[in-house]
């Protein structure tokens, strides 16, 4: 009821309020906000799952409150006031609020990551409102939300340092170049032996060796053969590096502070693709490790800023579990490959908007093969500007029921969220809308995807 | 890590016909990452062909070369490496490990890379490294007629070599491995 009128407002407000404004879709898509402002009473209060938490919603409930009864203020003044003159002081009111609701999130945010054991479901709530940037809370949560902290604080310093120590072995086994390994094999075979011929002028000694251990080597098992396939994967990784986010100064450019990050990431996803042969490296992971990779590494905890590198790779294996199926060429006819992903994308958006999926379907033909491939695959990483996605991961990793779940709620109301437009286009039209998505405000399309009936296609085991 | 090939004397057309067909399927572009030639190549579709395994390619002029250009001696600095090139009839007598010598102090190199003998030889002398690589296809040279194929590979790490002797013999490929460290008293030693 309060947050349905709520969302009636940008009628009047909407010029005025920041950022609730120019959104492709203002009737359509408000009349699907507001439809399901019912269901939102019914969902919210208790949060996800069941109404088990009610208990322990009380600061949740209090804080929308005040927030409702404070926006509930300033409306009234407007309406007095009348509305040239104070237009000015309605912005600055509602300003003051946002910096006044950030700062009570960073604090319940501190409040319960300082605590013994987190509560992970308060943290994926909060989260799912978005976290502040800067201060390096969000790097924490993200850890918190992908199960690489673990929950009881007592454990991080443990679990981080072996799991930094684990990494950098890692990257001596599998990253070094075969002539660093015969080295290193050699001094421990012949540490004893003085090099005898070290002044002794005359012919060199000669020592044979196998067929494998020679640099011109074809052999599967041949360290160098090994080494040479990896490189041919080195350069394309290093091709798409050079690529990402080519406007930011954190990535791209000939610095040496870009340059360390660049290598920093190059050997992250080297040795990614090492350990997962099956699907080795495919164009794009760059682009789901750099979000990942510049929060941690403006962490401003220095420690934790200097072992970004190490954190972003166990953080990013962690996450890739989940969708490496999608990568896997073989698999993508089966029930956990990429078609079927796409068809419950689908049929997310026929339960939803059963209009609209008819048009896509069958009256513009444009099939979720041609536009959502690639929002699903790379975490939307490519439609969006890095601190828009941040904000889409921050709802991604806290969704309790799985990144994947929230993720086709993303992109169903990315469509919800241009119907009028998508309705008004022939296939050439909505393709070229879908593949080179608009600027829109995150926090509506976030809202719309929460909103969303469940996805019943399939049956999440986490309850 | 850096690999270098180093070969000559391949006297390609009129005393062989092509690299034995066991080299050439190891030669493959994409590996090494510089090529040293010791001369008598001899025409100009055999430096195409080395050419496009490795785009650094340095060649010192043999005797039947057929392209004058060639310079007669090269050096050129790898790593931590300097290394010299030069065909080897010029020195007299050939490959005498003496008059090599020379040659290494005048160039003031730590590796000297010579051929026209078509055999296989790498000694220590002096504080510096000889090497011939021999030829790669095994033609006849103006001593003898029993040449067996062979080339080097070297690696390059920092402060030491691997050299890897690559012979054919007897039909098949065999390949030894010879270390050397440099100390840095090496340079020094020159002045």
């Amino acid at each position: 009821m309060l947050k349905g009128k709520k969302l009636k407002l940008p009628d009047r407000l909407g010029s005025l309020v920041v950022g609730f404004d120019d959104k492709d879709e203002d009737s359509g898509g408000s009349d699907s906000v507001l439809e399901s402002g019912e269901e939102l009473e019914i969902i919210q209060p208790n949060g996800f799952g069941s109404g088990r938490e009610s208990e322990t919603d009380d600061d949740g409930e209090i804080e929308e409150d005040a927030m409702v009864k404070r926006k509930a203020k300033v409306d009234g003044e407007l309406e007095q006031k009348g509305r040239q003159r104070h237009e000015k002081d309605g912005w600055g009111h509602v300003l003051v609020m946002k910096i006044i609701e950030t700062d009570e999130k960073r604090s319940d945010i501190e409040y319960e990551i300082s605590q013994k054991e987190v509560n992970l479901e308060k943290l994926q709530r909060i989260a799912s409102t978005g976290l502040p940037d800067g201060g390096g809370l969000r790097a924490t949560v993200w850890k918190l939300l992908l199960g690489f902290l673990p929950p009881s604080r007592d454990l991080w310093e443990k679990e981080l340092t072996e799991n930094r120590q684990k990494y950098s072995k890692l990257k001596e086994e599998l990253l070094l170049t075969p002539s660093e390994l015969a080295r290193i094999k050699e001094e421990a075979l012949h540490s004893t032996e003085h090099n005898a011929d070290v002044d002794t002028d005359g012919p060199l000694t000669r020592q044979k060796i196998s067929h494998e251990d020679h640099p011109l080597s074809l052999g599967k098992a041949s360290v160098w053969h090994q080494y040479f396939e990896h490189t041919e994967i080195a350069e394309q990784i290093d091709r798409d590096l050079q690529r990402t986010h080519p406007e930011m100064k954190f990535f791209s450019g000939e610095s040496s502070f870009s340059r360390k990050h660049r290598e920093a990431m190059r050997n992250i996803l080297l040795l990614f693709s090492k350990l997962n042969p099956a699907i080795r490296y495919v164009q794009g992971m760059n682009e789901v490790l750099a979000p990942l990779y510049y929060v941690f590494s403006t962490d401003i905890d220095e420690q934790n800023a200097s072992n970004a590198e190490a954190d972003s790779f166990s953080c990013f294996v962690r996450l890739m579990s989940d969708s490496v199926d999608h990568f896997c060429q073989q698999l993508d006819n089966s029930s956990v490959g990429i078609l079927s992903t796409l068809s419950r994308l689908a049929e997310l958006l026929k339960a939803n908007d059963e209009e609209l999926w008819r048009h896509l379907e069958f009256t513009s033909k444009v099939k979720p093969q041609y536009y959502a491939f690639r929002w699903i695959t790379l975490l939307l990483t490519q439609e969006f500007n890095l601190q828009s996605i941040l904000r889409i991961w921050d709802s991604l990793l806290s969704n309790p029921f799985g990144v994947q779940d929230m993720l086709l709620r993303v992109c169903c109301a990315m469509l919800l969220c241009v119907k009028s437009r998508l309705l008004s286009g022939d296939f050439a039209a909505n393709l070229k809308l879908l593949q080179h998505y608009p600027d829109i405000n995150i926090e509506h399309l976030l809202l719309v995807a929460r909103d969303l009936s469940p996805d019943t296609s399939s049956y999440r085991l986490s309850l | 890590m850096v690999l270098v090939l180093a070969l000559g004397d391949l006297h390609i057309p009129h005393r062989a016909a092509d690299l034995p067909p066991k080299f050439k399927s190891m030669l493959v572009p994409g590996k090494i990452q510089h090529i040293i030639c010791t001369g008598n190549l001899c025409i100009k579709e055999v430096q195409d062909y080395l050419k496009s395994l490795c785009p650094d390619l340095h060649i010192a002029r043999g005797e039947y070369d057929e392209e004058t250009r060639y310079p007669e001696t090269k050096t050129l600095t790898i790593g931590q490496f300097k290394l010299g090139l030069c065909h080897g009839h010029q020195v007299i007598p050939w490959g005498d490990l003496d008059s090599l010598a020379m040659l290494q102090r005048q160039l003031d190199v730590d590796i000297l890379v010579t051929g026209h003998t078509h055999q296989f030889t790498a000694y220590k002398h002096e504080g510096g490294v000889v090497i011939n690589p021999g030829s790669a296809t095994g033609a006849y040279s103006s001593i003898t007629y029993d040449v067996n194929p062979s080339f080097v590979l070297m690696d390059i790490d920092g402060l030491r070599v691997v050299v890897y002797v690559y012979e054919l013999i007897d039909g098949e490929v065999k390949v030894d491995k010879i270390d050397f460290k440099k100390t840095t008293a090496t340079t020094h030693s020159a002045h």
